[in-house]
């Protein structure tokens, strides 16, 4: 099945965060207590019972002094992506053959290192320690349905489907890169910016953890590469010289 | 005792030599485990959530039991001479049945080697192991744990290749060593050849 993407163009978003609660509605999760930050931001992080949000950010531009973006922020369903390689417990995070990054809480041994390997900071975890974050409404793109945020976003600035078709399409309409067309493997999660990332409050260039690379690509094999290789070594230094006995000296 | 034989570890040494060897070899095995996802192992430990909790205590008895290893054999350890350099240049004589090695102490300069990086490394890997499980409440604790699962996996690669090396001297290699982890005495002939500065002191 081919890969399938969210599209987010933040200058269609009016801020209404009505994926925030159709997310919250189909996977059933509580509302957090919040207080008041000085914005309509709300609330002002992702949570174990948020797994998207509408982030409010404010920012001069050239013809008007204040330019409002609403970007909508979530798991970015990355293809190389750092919460999988760094987990410890099989089966916790995999890969849906829509290209989602779910997981499975009984299997998660609530260590937390998938939240450090993650170059976005999505993973919390609930009270259980378990991880806890958007899967891409995993349950319902199996079934054909689109996820529960783009369903309901009422402008269009959620948009699901085909990650190709969604890719040639902005092609089309002039968008020469998404962010997150490449980045990372190519991103499950694509934004449609016109403007620098870093102004939409997103990283230029994301990338996994350079130590959880080199773990990954080294030290995890010179463990058993090493360990075999120093067996082997005393096994042939056996065979070679033979232990010492008292007697020979003599 | 009788006469000809000298007691090279007490009894309270040998139990923690093999509380440290034993606890070593489940974090060891557990470790592998969750490096390359055995899922066999669950028919050992039950599934990986209990193989995390097993991992996690098993850390502290091994911690404790390495510790408490500082009080016999590291002030032996860190007393390096000359001797042990021409030790090392000689290869230990393990490299040729006509080498003969300056005499040594209680422990030789392999050993000692051998317990200074197990100390080390052994600390390197209880003290970021401690931090991924416990999560200090840090400013940057995603970075700490970062920095934590690197150093954690250095020392474990260092400690799984050394152990072997440990393993076989002490037992193919050096017929009549592993009896100082079973019954704690050698005989002083033995002992004379192998630790000859220790054993003149101790008569
Ligand atoms: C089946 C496995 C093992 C056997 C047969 C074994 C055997 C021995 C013996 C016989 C000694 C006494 C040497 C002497 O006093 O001259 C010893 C010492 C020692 N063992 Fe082990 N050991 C094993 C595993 C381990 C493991 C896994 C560790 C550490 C993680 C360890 C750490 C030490 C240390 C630090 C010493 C003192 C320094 C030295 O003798 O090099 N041992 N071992
Ligand atoms: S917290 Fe759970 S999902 Fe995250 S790395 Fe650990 S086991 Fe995997
Ligand atoms: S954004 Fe983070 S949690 Fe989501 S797939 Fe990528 S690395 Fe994993």
């Amino acid at each position: 099945m081919l890969r399938k993407a969210l599209l987010i163009s933040p200058e269609i978003c009016i801020g209404c965060r009505g994926c925030q609660i159709a997310c919250k509605e189909w996977n059933n999760l509580p509302a957090d207590e919040t207080k008041n930050e000085g914005t309509l931001e709300n609330p002002s992080d992702l949570t174990p019972n948020l797994y998207n949000k509408v982030r409010f950010i404010e920012v001069p531009s050239e013809t008007t002094p204040l330019r409002w973006l609403f970007v909508s922020q979530r798991c970015m369903h990355c293809d190389d992506a750092g919460c999988i390689t760094i987990c410890p417990a099989p089966g916790a995070l995999f890969k849906t053959k829509e290209g989602a990054v779910a997981y499975d809480k009984d299997k998660c041994i609530g260590c937390k290192l998938c939240a450090s390997a993650c170059p976005f900071n999505i993973p919390r975890f609930d009270k259980n320690d378990k991880i806890s974050k958007c899967h891409l409404c995993s349950d319902r793109i199996s079934e054909g349905l689109s996820p529960a945020c783009a369903k309901t976003c009422p402008t269009g600035a959620i948009r699901y489907g085909q990650r190709d078709e969604i890719i040639s399409n902005s092609q089309k309409e002039g968008y020469e890169k998404l962010y997150g067309q490449a980045d990372l493997g190519g991103l499950g999660v694509l934004y449609a910016f016109k403007d620098a990332p870093k102004i939409y409050g997103m990283d230029e260039q994301p990338a996994v953890p350079e130590t959880v690379l080199l773990w990954h690509n080294v030290l995890k094999p010179l463990s058993y590469l090493g360990l075999g290789g120093a067996v082997a070594a005393s096994l042939l230094h056996y065979i070679a010289f033979k232990p010492k006995k008292d007697e020979e000296d003599k | 005792m009788s006469n000809n034989m000298i007691r090279k570890a007490s009894a309270f040494e040998i139990l923690n030599h093999w509380v440290l060897a034993l606890s070593f070899f489940v974090l060891m095995i557990s470790g592998f485990g969750f490096l390359f996802h055995l899922e066999g192992l669950n028919s050992v430990f039950g599934s990986f959530n209990q193989m995390k909790a097993v991992h996690n205590y098993i850390g502290i008895v091994f911690t404790v039991s390495l510790l408490l290893t500082v009080f016999y054999y590291l002030p032996v350890s860190l007393k390096f001479s000359g001797d042990d350099i021409t030790w090392f240049l000689k290869g230990g004589g393990y490299f040729s049945k006509k080498t003969e090695t300056p005499p040594q102490d209680k422990l030789n300069a392999g050993q000692k080697l051998y317990y200074i990086f197990i100390l080390i490394a052994g600390i390197a890997i209880a003290a970021t192991g401690f931090i991924m499980w416990l999560r200090p409440p840090l400013a940057d604790i995603r970075k700490w744990i970062l920095i934590s699962h690197f150093l954690h996996n250095i020392s474990f690669d260092f400690m799984v290749i050394a152990m072997p090396f440990h393993v076989y001297l002490a037992t193919l290699a050096n017929p009549g060593t592993l009896r100082i982890m079973v019954y704690g005495t050698v005989p002083i002939e033995w002992a004379k050849k192998r630790h000859g500065k220790w054993v003149k002191r101790a008569e």
